[in-house]
């Protein structure tokens, strides 16, 4: 029996997992563009493009 | 009692689990990612519960916790636990000192801003985040019908105002976006990156779950608090809910320990 390694010794990401493949990258990056936005917004009312 | 008006007590009842249960693992490990959390956790529920307060009746300090904790710094606090997590060089101390030094400065301002409330426009039939500010209504258009008006000076020139509780140009007002968009960056930013690093690598799903789910919840209650500026501030309450929800099980889920694993940071590393 081989040495385990650190990698194998983490849990892995299931193979063919349509969460894993799909929903998370596309959640990342949706996520990812929602954050900019809010970004841009909270940066619009600080410099006063925005008034509330 | 509304169903809105019951929402933020739920919250805070989350949120005061999810920040005994924080900084319970920072009495143990020691770790200071958990105690900024904790603290951020903990703005974060008395900021709900003073909403939920503000909800049934008026009080002049539970508005201060509200503003100060809420609306301004939880954010800030809890991402800058991550940030704590993902780079530990000594630049962090100094914006950690940034952090706290702009906090009391924060705090000093809002209790400036006291005694100028006006508290004559406050009413517990719509949420504290849709009266709180002074909007002023751009030359040419007209305040939304029903809507009470008042012209002040402001910098030197007439304006229309829709009054709020905080005068307009409140410097504790000018503070909050800096707050809201560094907190933005580091917890939902850096949810996102660990969850990208884990799910490029294959390893620790649970991490990658518990870390999507995190950035869901602090963008859940970023947009509700967008959209109430936009005037849909009955999402406010709801918002929040999903947000202590899930970012509290996006914690749990993140921090669960895997099978052999060695004791590991929640969120990757970027040392």
């Amino acid at each position: 029996m081989g040495t385990q390694t650190p990698q194998q010794s983490k849990s892995h990401a299931p193979k063919d997992s349509i969460l894993f493949e799909k929903v998370v990258p596309v959640a990342l990056i949706v996520m990812g563009v929602l954050t900019v936005l809010l970004i841009l917004f909270a940066a619009a009312v600080l410099l006063g493009f925005i008034h509330f | 009692m509304s169903v809105n008006q019951l929402l933020p007590f739920i919250s805070t009842a989350i949120m005061l689990g999810f920040t005994v249960w924080v900084l319970q693992r920072y009495a143990v490990r020691r770790a200071p990612p958990f105690l900024f959390w904790g603290i951020g956790l903990a703005m974060f529920a008395s900021g709900s519960f003073a909403e939920a307060y503000l909800s049934l009746a008026w009080n002049q300090w539970v508005f201060f916790v509200w503003y100060l904790f809420g609306a301004a710094l939880n954010a800030a606090w809890i991402g800058h636990g991550t940030l704590n997590l993902l780079f530990r060089r000594p630049w962090v101390t100094v914006v950690t000192a940034v952090l706290v030094i702009g906090s009391l400065f924060a705090g000093y301002l809002m209790l400036k801003a006291m005694p100028t409330l006006n508290t004559s426009v406050f009413t517990t039939s719509k949420p504290v985040s849709e009266q709180y500010g002074t909007k002023v209504v751009p030359p040419g258009e007209t305040a939304p019908a029903g809507t009470q008006t008042a012209t002040v000076t402001y910098r030197g020139q007439e304006v229309t105002v829709i009054p709020g509780l905080l005068p307009l140009g409140s410097p504790v007002r000018l503070m909050t976006p800096f707050f809201n968009i560094y907190g933005l960056i580091t917890l939902v930013g850096g949810a996102i990156w660990s969850a990208y690093l884990f799910w490029r690598k294959r390893v620790l799903p649970n991490r990658v779950i518990g870390n999507v789910l995190i950035a869901a919840g602090a963008l859940s209650i970023g947009s509700a608090s967008a959209l109430t500026r936009f005037g849909y501030g009955e999402l406010l309450y709801l918002g929040e809910l999903l947000a202590a929800i899930l970012m509290f099980a996006g914690f749990r889920l993140a921090a669960r320990p895997q099978p052999q694993e060695a004791a590991q940071p929640a969120v990757a590393s970027a040392d």
